[in-house]
C-alpha cells in the first residue's frame, strides 16, 4: 500500500508539467479501406501530439515549419511538412515486415533492428481448435521451442523448454512475461485473448530479464481495443474427442488362452473408464473507445471434458484492458486486469494404468462375480482381493473424488510519460495472486487408497491448499535521439519483484460408512481419536525478493548496422550476503549485408551475432542456509530436539548461462528465411547433492556442482508459393552435454514396484550427451523364460546386473536418446475461393521412449495370471521374466497432422471453421503417445528424459466446430 | 530542464521506496538454528523424554528394523533369510539376489543407504553433543550411542571415517576405528585407556534399568560385542575381556532371562481360532508388541505405531492376503522369507521355532482359509511352505516360512509397537559362553549357558558341543536380530555355500564403500577386491 501511495505521489508530480501553444492543422487519417481511428499525429521534434478520433479526424497545433508524423501500428509512418496547409489528409500504407514492431524486454524495436534470436508469432499463425492451454498455440511454430503435452489430459500443463536443457536444479521452463509483467501466469490468460507471442530465444535477448531469463523468455501481448465504434465479437468452439491410440493388451479370449484366470466375464476396461468427451468454449469480447481512450473487455467460458471419466474442468475468465491519455496526451495510462475461476475434476490417471493390467475376464460389478463376493463392502464393484497392485479401475474412477479449484487474479497499471521528444519515463506496478485448493476423497468402499478391505480404517480425505502472491514494481526511462546517420535509444531502470508462497496440507480418514461423502464431514473421522494417524503439513516460504538495475543501448548506424547492448545487475534473497549480486551483460551486433551487396529482390539480408549471460537459481529458498527439523521425545512429554535436514553453504553463488548466437535473416518479396546457430554454457548449476556428513553434519546441501553446455541450429522458412498457397517450415536441433558433475556418471529413472526397484533406465556421463537410455541389450534369444543379453564390450564376460550399471566392464549400452535429434513444424495455408485450409504437420525424430507398460506387463510372468498382459506386436511369449532391456526401448519418431482447419465466411460477419487435432500420427511406437518425455514424469528429474510412465494419460483426437461472429 | 528535475525527483522517490529491501531472507517457516526443550527425564523404563531424544531417535532411524537398511543388509546376506524374486515382484534390479549371493557392487542401494543412514544418525548425535548442554551422564550416553553406530559401520565397511564432530573426514583403518570405539566406551565407563572393571564406579553412566537409555550395563554389553569380534577386526583376540564385560552384566545387572514366569497377552489372538495362544510366554515375550518391560532387555530401540514408527516386519515378510489374518491397516509386501535349512536347524518343540516363524496354513480373522487368487497352484489356499522352489525368478509366492519373531498384533498398523533389543541378557549369555570357550580353547565351557538358553526354549540339554553346534545354537536364538552376518564371519562360514548361494571370496567380509561416498569424500579409498 505504501508503495502504491508513493506511486501516486510520483504521478502527481507529473501533473505539474507544462505545455506550449501554436496554430491549428486538421484533417483525416485513413488507409485504403477507410478511416484509422486512434492513429497518432505528432509534431516532429516536439512533444506535441494527438490521436485521430473515431472518424479518423484529427486536429493539432503546429506552425508552418513543423513536420507532422502520422503513424499507426502496422503501417508505414508518413512525414509531411505543414507549410501553409491548414488541412492535411493522409492515407497510410500497410507497413512491410521489416517495419513490424517487435516487443522486446522493456521496450520494442523494429524487426530489422533486432540482433538476437527473437521470434514473433501472431494470432493468424496460432494453432487452431479447442486449445485450453495458451502454450499450445505455439506448439511446433517456433524453431527451438519445445512444447510437449503428452496425452490428452485437459488439466495437464505442457512441458515447455527453449533450446534444450540449461539447468538441472532450477526452473527449466522459459520465463513468461504478459503485457510487460514478469513471471505472470499463463493460466490466467485465455488463449482467445492473446494477440501475439514473442519468444526471446538467446541469452542476449533474455539478459535484460537477468536471473529469470536463463531458460528463455516468452512475451505475451493480449488484445487491446482501439478508438472507434464498439466492436462485439463472439467466438464459439464445440469439440468432441476420443482416444487416438491405446497400447494393445490381451482380449479376454487371448488372456484365457495364455493361462489367465478366467473369471467368466468379458470386460474392455479401457472402454469402461473412457468416453467420447465434449468440450465447449465461448468467448465474448467488446472493444472500442473514443478520443484517446480505448478498452477491450472479454469473457471466456470453457467447459472441457477429458476422455477419462470424471476428468475435465469448467472455467470462467475475464480480462479488461483499458488505455487512456492525459496531460495533453503526454501521459499514457494502461490498466489491465484478469481473473480466472476454474473448477477442475482431476480424476485419476491411475485408472488408465489399472485398466490396462486388470483381468479382462473380471466383471465390473460385484453382482456378476463368479463366486460369492461381498459387493456392498466395495460399493457394488468387483475386486480381485489379495492381489498386489490390482484394483478395479471403474471403482477407482467412479467412487473417488479428486477436485481442484483455482482462482487467479492479476491487475496492473502502466504509466508512460513523454517528458520531451527524446525522453519517456515508464512506471509499472502489477500484482498477481493465485489460490489453489485440492480435495481428494477415497470412499470407505474404495479398495484403492480407501481401505475398503481394512477392518479398522476405511476412507481417507486429503486437503491441500496453496497461495502464491507476486508483486512487481518497475520504473525505467528511455531516451531516444536521432542524428544524421544514427539513431540511439538508451534505457535505464529499476525492477523490484517479491513473491510469497504458502501451503497447507492435511489428511485424515477412518470414516463410519458410505452414507455421505465424509470429505464434507471430517469431524466424524476416527483418526481424530487415534494417535499418529492424521498427517498435516504447512509451509510458508519467506518473501523471495529480487532487486535489479538495468541499462540498455540500442544503436542504428546508417540504417544498416545495428548495435544492442544491455546489462542487468541483480540481487536475490536466496543467496548469502557475499554472493547475492550477479551481473548479466549482453551485446549484439547486426548488419544488413544487402545494403552493401544490393541483391535484387532482397529486402534485407541481415547477419547478426550476439552474446549474453543470464542467471538462474533453484525454486526452493534458503539455499545457503541450514535447515533443521524438530522431533518430540514422544509420549506427550515436553522434551524434544532439532536435527539437521540440510547443511549450510554460505559460498553458494548464481548459476550462470553464457550464450553465443549467430543468425542470418533473409527477407524477399515472397520468401523469408531465418537461420540461427548457438552455443551455450551453463556453469555452476546448483543441486542438492550428497556431501560428507562427517564434515558438514548432514549429508545433503546445495552446491554449485557442475556444468552443462549445448549447441543447436534452428531454421525457419516461409514461402508464398502462389497467391493462394503459403507454406512455412521450422526445423531445430539441440544437443546438451554434461561437462562437469559431482561424479563421473550417474543413473536415474527408477522403474519401481512391483519388482523393478533399483532398476534405473537412464544414465548421465561426464563429457557425453544427456538423455541416454541405458541398459542391457537383448540378443533376440530366450532361455528358460529369460532374455539373453549381448556381451557388449566383447570381453567374454557378461556383466548385466543393474548394480553394475556404472561399472567399467558392464555390458550395457546406450539404448536410445530421450531427446529428439530433430524437430519439425510444417504449416500450410491454402485459399480456395471462400475456403481457407490450414494444415499443420509436426514431427520429432531420433528420440526413444522406455515403454514401461511393456517392461512391467508384457513378460508372461507365471505368477501373474490374474493380471492382464500387454500384447503389442513386439511381445514375445517365451519371455517370462521382467528384466529391463533394449526390448522395451522403442524408437518414437513421429510425424503427425497435428492441426487441420477448414474455414469459410458465411456472411460478412460470420465465419465458420472445422478443425481436427491429431488427425493422424505416423509412428512405430507401440505405446499411446510417441511425443518425447523431456523429464521424468514421476519426479521431474530433467536428467531422466525418455520414460513413458505407467500413469500416462492417453492421447486424444478432437474434432472442433468453430463459429466467429462480429456484431 | 525543470521537468527533467521533477522526473528525477519522482524516480528518486520511487527508488527510495523500493530500496528499503536489504534482500535478507527470513525463513519464517523453517527452523534454522538448533534448540532443545528441557524436558523431564523420568528415568523409568518406558519413559525417557529428554534432551537425548534426538540421540536415541538416531538409532531408530538408522535402519534398525525396516526395509532396505542396516537390518536388511545384515540379514539378507546370510543363511537366515532371503528376499526371493516372486515372478514380476521383488526383482528390483537384482539388489536382493546380489545381497543374498554375495555378488553386490559398490553401487548397491541398500549398502549405499546403510552407510548414509548411520552417518546421518551419527551427525544427529554429534549435534546433540555440540549443542544440547548435556550433563555428564547424558554426554556419556550420547558418546556410547555414537560409538555403537561407528561399531555398525566398522563391522560392515571396515575402514571408515571417524565422525567425532571435529569435521575431519580422513579415513581410518579398521584397527584405528576399533581403538577409537573402545576408547569412547571405556571413557564412558569411567575406565582409563584399558579395560578395568574396578574403575566402573567413576563412570558417569547410571545403573538403573531404563530400556531406552544407556546405562553401564548397556555400555558393557556393546563393549562385549566389540571384544568378541576383536580378532576379526584387528587380528588381536580379546575374548577374556569380552567374557568379563558380559559376565559383569550377567552377575551384577538387574536383568533376568525371560523365562516361563514372564508372560504378556497375545495381541494377535483371533477369538475364532482356538490354536492362537492367549499369552506369549518366555522367549516369545521378549519380542512381543508389549515387550517394553521385559526383564531380559538391557537396551532396546523404542518403536511405536504412532509416535515412533519404523518397524515394518509385518509389511516386509507377509503375503498380501495375510492382511486379513491380523486385520492390518495396510496390505503387506510379501518379501522376506526364512530359508528352509535354517528353519530345519530347530528341533520340533523348540519354543523358538514357533515364535520365530509364521508357518503352514493361514486362516483369516474368522478362521477361514486365506486364498491367493493369483496362485500358481490349483488350490488357492495360502500355506507358507518350509521349502522354497527357487530364489529367482519365479519363487512361489507362498514359499518359505515368514519372519514372526517380532510378533504382530490384531488391527496393527504398518508401523509396529515392538521394541527392538540391541543388548539383551540371552545374547550376553551366549557372548560370555563363546568368549570363555574361545579364550580357553574349550567349547565345553559353553555348555552351562547354552543349556540354560535351550532349557528356556524347551529343548533338551546338550552333553557336548562343537564350534559349529554353538554357532547353530546362537543362530536359533538370535534369528532376526541382525547378528548373523557378524557371527558367520567370526566362525569363518561367511564365504561358504548354502541353498542358492555359492562360495564367496574373503574380501566380501567387508562391504564395499558406496560409490557415491567415494565421490563425496576424496579421502576415501575403496576396500580391497571391489
Amino acid at each position: 500500500m505504501k508503495m502504491m501511495l508513493k506511486g501516486f505521489l510520483f504521478f502527481a508530480a507529473l501533473l505539474c508539467f507544462g505545455m506550449t501553444e501554436a496554430q491549428t492543422v486538421s484533417g483525416t487519417v485513413s488507409d485504403n479501406q477507410g478511416p484509422l481511428p486512434g492513429a497518432t499525429v505528432v509534431v516532429k521534434g516536439t512533444a506535441t501530439g494527438t490521436t485521430a478520433d473515431f472518424d479518423g479526424n484529427y486536429s493539432i497545433s503546429a506552425s508552418a515549419g513543423d513536420v507532422l508524423v502520422f503513424s499507426y501500428v502496422g503501417y508505414t509512418a508518413q512525414e509531411i511538412t505543414v507549410g501553409n496547409q491548414s488541412t492535411i489528409n493522409v492515407v497510410l500504407e500497410l507497413g512491410n515486415v521489416l517495419e513490424e514492431v517487435v516487443i522486446t524486454g522493456y521496450g520494442s524495436q523494429q524487426q530489422k533492428e533486432i540482433t538476437s534470436a527473437v521470434v514473433s508469432v501472431d494470432e493468424e499463425s496460432f494453432n487452431k481448435g479447442a486449445i485450453n492451454d495458451a502454450s499450445q498455440l505455439l506448439q511446433g511454430k517456433v524453431a527451438g521451442l519445445q512444447i510437449y503435452n503428452r496425452g490428452g489430459n485437459p488439466n495437464a500443463g505442457a512441458v515447455i523448454r527453449l533450446r534444450g536443457l540449461s539447468t538441472i536444479g532450477a526452473n527449466a521452463s522459459p520465463l513468461v512475461v504478459i503485457d510487460g509483467v514478469i513471471g505472470a501466469s499463463l493460466n490466467n490468460v485465455d488463449p482467445s485473448d492473446i494477440e501475439s507471442i514473442n519468444v526471446l530465444k538467446d541469452a542476449s535477448a533474455a539478459a535484460i530479464y537477468g536471473s529469470r531469463g536463463s531458460s528463455g523468455v516468452i512475451l505475451v501481448t493480449t488484445k487491446s481495443g482501439k478508438a472507434g465504434a464498439t466492436q462485439i465479437s463472439y467466438n464459439g468452439q464445440f469439440s468432441t474427442s476420443g482416444i487416438l491410440n491405446q497400447i494393445d493388451y490381451m482380449s479376454p479370449e487371448e488372456f484365457v488362452a495364455a493361462g489367465g484366470r478366467d473369471l467368466g466375464s468379458k470386460t474392455d476396461w479401457i472402454d469402461e473408464v473412457t468416453r467420447d468427451a465434449f468440450t465447449q468454449i465461448h468467448n465474448l469480447s467488446a472493444a472500442g473507445g473514443n478520443g484517446s481512450t480505448s478498452y477491450r473487455i472479454s469473457a471466456n467460458i470453457r467447459d472441457a471434458e477429458g476422455i477419462l471419466l470424471n476428468n475435465g474442468f469448467e472455467q470462467f475468465n475475464t480480462r479488461l484492458n483499458f488505455s487512456t491519455r492525459a496531460l495533453n496526451d503526454k501521459l499514457k495510462i494502461n490498466f489491465n486486469t484478469s481473473f480466472t475461476q476454474r473448477d477442475q475434476q482431476n480424476g485419476f490417471n491411475e485408472a488408465l494404468r489399472y485398466a490396462t493390467l486388470y483381468n479382462p475376464t473380471a466383471p465390473v460389478l460385484a453382482a456378476n462375480a463368479p463366486y460369492a463376493f461381498n459387493g456392498a463392502q466395495f460399493g457394488g464393484y468387483f475386486e480381485t482381493l489379495g492381489l498386489f497392485d490390482s484394483y478395479n479401475p471403474v471403482s477407482i474412477i467412479k467412487q473417488n473424488i479428486n477436485n481442484g479449484e483455482r482462482r487467479e487474479l492479476n491487475y496492473g497499471v502502466d504509466l508512460a510519460y513523454s517528458v520531451n521528444d527524446n525522453l519517456t519515463a515508464y512506471f509499472r506496478s502489477a500484482v498477481q495472486t493465485t489460490d489453489y485448493a485440492n480435495r481428494l476423497y477415497y470412499r470407505t468402499t474404495s479398495l484403492w487408497n480407501g481401505g475398503a478391505d481394512s477392518p479398522v480404517r476405511k476412507g481417507s480425505a486429503q486437503f491441500y491448499e496453496n497461495n502464491f502472491d507476486f508483486q512487481l514494481n518497475e520504473a525505467y526511462a528511455t531516451w531516444r535521439k536521432s542524428y544524421d546517420n544514427m539513431n540511439i535509444a538508451v534505457t535505464g531502470g529499476y525492477s523490484y519483484q517479491k513473491e510469497n508462497y504458502n501451503e497447507v496440507y492435511f489428511s485424515l480418514g477412518d470414516f463410519p460408512g458410505d452414507q455421505i461423502d465424509y470429505i464434507d464431514a471430517i469431524e466424524y473421522s476416527q483418526d481424530l481419536l487415534n494417535a499418529g494417524q492424521i498427517s498435516a503439513n504447512s509451509a510458508r516460504n519467506p518473501d523471495t525478493e529480487i532487486e535489479a538495475y538495468f541499462a540498455r543501448l540500442n544503436m542504428t548506424i546508417a540504417d544498416n548496422i545495428y548495435l544492442n547492448a544491455s546489462v542487468r545487475r541483480e540481487g536475490s534473497t536466496k543467496l548469502g550476503a557475499d554472493n547475492r549480486w550477479g551481473t548479466f551483460p549482453a551485446v549484439g551486433l547486426g548488419a544488413d549485408l544487402n545494403s552493401f551487396l544490393g541483391l535484387e529482390g532482397v529486402q534485407q539480408l541481415k547477419a547478426r551475432a550476439s552474446y549474453g549471460v543470464t542467471g538462474n537459481l533453484p525454486g526452493s529458498y534458503g539455499l545457503s542456509q541450514e535447515i533443521r527439523g524438530w522431533s518430540w521425545g514422544g509420549d506427550g512429554a515436553a522434551g524434544g530436539s532439532t536435527g539437521l535436514l540440510r547443511a549450510a553453504n554460505p559460498n553458494l553463488k548464481w548459476e550462470e548461462k553464457a550464450e553465443l548466437n549467430f543468425g542470418i535473416d533473409l527477407t524477399m518479396d515472397r520468401f523469408s528465411a531465418t537461420l540461427d546457430i548457438y552455443q551455450q554454457t551453463s556453469k555452476d548449476f546448483i543441486i542438492n547433492r550428497i556431501v560428507d556428513a562427517a564434515v558438514y553434519g548432514f549429508d545433503r546441501r546445495f552446491e554449485n556442482a557442475g556444468q552443462l553446455s549445448s549447441d543447436g541450429i534452428e531454421l525457419a522458412l516461409n514461402y508464398d508459393v502462389t497467391d493462394n498457397y503459403t507454406t512455412g517450415i521450422v526445423l531445430s536441433r539441440n544437443t546438451v552435454v554434461l561437462d562437469e558433475y559431482v561424479q563421473d556418471a550417474d543413473k536415474f529413472g527408477n522403474l519401481g514396484a512391483p519388482g523393478q526397484n533399483d532398476t534405473f533406465v537412464t544414465r548421465v556421463k561426464v563429457g557425453e550427451e544427456i538423455g541416454q537410455i541405458w541398459g542391457p541389450v537383448w540378443d533376440g534369444t530366450v532361455t528358460d523364460g529369460s532374455q539373453n543379453f549381448v556381451d557388449v564390450n566383447g570381453d567374454g564376460q557378461l556383466v548385466v546386473g543393474q548394480n553394475n550399471a556404472l561399472d567399467e566392464n558392464v555390458d550395457f549400452d546406450v539404448l536410445g536418446s530421450g531427446i529428439p535429434d530433430l524437430e519439425l513444424g510444417w504449416s500450410n495455408q491454402i485459399t480456395l475461393g471462400k475456403y481457407t485450409v490450414n494444415a499443420f504437420f509436426r514431427g520429432a525424430f531420433g528420440h526413444s521412449l522406455v515403454n514401461t507398460f511393456r517392461a512391467f506387463y508384457e513378460p508372461r510372468v507365471g505368477s501373474q495370471k490374474s493380471y492382464n498382459y500387454i500384447n503389442t506386436e513386439l511381445a514375445n511369449d517365451a519371455i517370462k521374466n521382467a528384466n529391463f532391456s533394449s526390448l522395451y526401448v522403442e524408437k518414437a519418431d513421429f510425424f503427425k497432422l497435428d492441426n487441420l482447419t477448414v474455414s469459410r465466411p458465411i456472411t460478412d460477419n460470420v465465419n465458420l471453421s472445422l478443425n481436427v487435432q491429431n488427425a493422424f500420427v505416423i509412428t512405430n511406437y507401440t505405446g499411446s503417445d510417441p511425443e518425447p518425455a523431456l523429464f521424468d514424469l514421476l519426479d521431474g528429474n530433467p536428467l531422466a528424459p525418455g520414460i513413458d510412465r505407467r500413469n500416462s494419460y492417453y492421447s486424444a483426437r478432437s474434432f472442433t466446430l468453430g463459429v466467429n461472429i462480429n456484431f | 530542464m525543470k521537468n527533467l528535475h521533477k522526473l528525477l525527483l519522482g524516480f528518486g522517490l520511487v527508488g527510495l521506496t523500493y530500496s528499503c529491501t536489504d534482500l535478507e531472507e527470513d525463513l519464517v517457516g523453517d527452523l534454522t538454528q538448533d534448540f532443545s526443550l528441557e524436558g523431564i527425564s523420568t528415568g523409568a523404563a518406558g519413559g525417557g523424554s529428554d534432551v537425548l531424544t534426538a540421540v536415541f531417535d538416531a538409532v531408530r532411524n538408522g535402519g534398525t528394523a525396516n526395509h532396505g537398511g542396516y537390518f536388511s543388509v545384515q540379514s539378507v546376506s546370510t543363511d537366515e533369510m532371503a528376499v526371493t524374486q516372486k515372478g514380476g515382484d521383488w526383482y528390483d534390479g537384482g539388489i536382493w539376489l546380489d545381497m543374498h549371493r554375495h555378488t553386490w557392487t559398490p553401487a548397491n542401494g541398500p549398502i549405499t543407504g546403510t552407510w548414509a543412514q548411520q552417518y546421518g544418525s551419527i551427525a544427529a548425535v554429534n549435534n546433540a553433543i555440540a549443542n544440547s548442554g548435556l550433563n555428564a551422564d547424558q554426554m556419556a550416553q550420547a558418546k556410547v550411542v555414537r560409538a555403537y553406530l561407528h561399531w555398525r559401520l566398522m563391522d560392515m565397511y571396515g575402514n571408515i571415517v571417524i565422525a567425532d564432530g571435529s569435521g575431519s573426514n580422513a579415513q581410518s583403518s579398521r584397527t584405528a576405528v576399533f581403538n577409537w570405539i573402545e576408547g569412547e566406551l571405556l571413557s564412558a565407563l569411567g575406565m582409563g585407556s584399558s579395560f578395568d572393571l574396578t574403575a566402573l564406579e567413576s563412570s558417569s553412566l547410571g545403573t538403573g534399568d531404563n530400556k531406552y537409555r544407556i546405562n553401564r550395563h548397556a555400555a558393557l554389553g556393546i563393549l562385549a560385542k566389540l571384544y568378541l569380534n576383536a580378532e576379526v577386526y584387528t587380528g588381536t583376540a580379546r575374548y577374556a575381556d569380552a567374557a568379563s564385560a558380559a559376565g559383569y552384566v550377567i552377575d551384577n545387572g538387574p536383568y533376568r532371562l525371560s523365562d516361563a514366569s514372564v508372560s504378556v497377552p497375545n495381541l494377535a489372538k483371533r477369538p475364532a481360532v482356538a490354536s492362537d495362544p492367549d499369552n506369549l510366554t518366555g522367549y516369545a515375550a521378549i519380542f512381543s508388541p508389549t515387550n517394553e518391560n521385559n526383564p531380559e532387555i538391557v537396551w532396546s530401540v523404542k518403536y511405536d505405531e504412532a509416535t515412533a514408527g519404523g518397524m515394518n516386519f509385518n509389511q516386509m515378510t507377509l503375503h498380501y492376503a495375510s492382511q486379513y489374518t491380523w486385520n492390518f491397516q495396510d496390505q503387506p509386501w510379501n518379501g522376506y522369507v526364512a530359508l528352509e535349512e535354517f528353519v530345519n536347524s530347530y528341533e520340533d518343540g523348540d519354543a523358538r521355532k514357533k515364535a520365530n516363524f509364521i508357518a503352514g496354513d493361514q486362516l483369516d480373522y474368522g478362521g477361514n482359509a486365506l486364498v491367493d487368487l493369483a496362485s500358481d497352484t490349483a488350490s488357492p489356499e495360502i500355506s507358507y511352505s518350509i521349502s522354497i522352489n527357487e530364489l529367482e525368478p519365479n519363487a512361489a509366492r507362498t514359499g518359505g516360512y515368514r519372519l514372526g519373531k517380532f510378533s504382530f498384533q490384531q488391527f496393527g498398523r504398518p508401523d509396529m509397537n515392538n521394541d527392538y533389543p540391541i543388548v539383551r541378557l540371552g545374547d550376553l549369555h551366549l557372548i560370555h559362553a563363546e568368549a570363555v570357550s574361545r579364550d580357553a580353547g574349550d567349547w565345553s565351557l559353553a555348555l552351562p549357558e547354552v543349556n540354560a538358553i535351550r532349557a528356556r526354549a524347551g529343548v533338551s540339554a546338550m552333553s557336548s558341543i562343537t564350534a559349529d553346534q554353538f554357532l547353530a545354537e546362537r543362530g536359533r536364538e538370535m534369528f532376526q536380530e541382525a547378528s548373523r552376518r557378524t557371527d558367520l564371519i567370526r566362525f569363518g562360514q561367511w564365504g561358504g555355500t548354502w541353498w542358492e548361494k555359492g562360495a564367496s571370496a574373503e574380501y566380501r567380509e567387508l562391504m564395499p564403500i558406496p560409490t557415491e561416498q567415494l565421490t563425496a569424500n576424496s579421502n576415501l579409498t575403496q576396500n580391497p577386491g571391489y
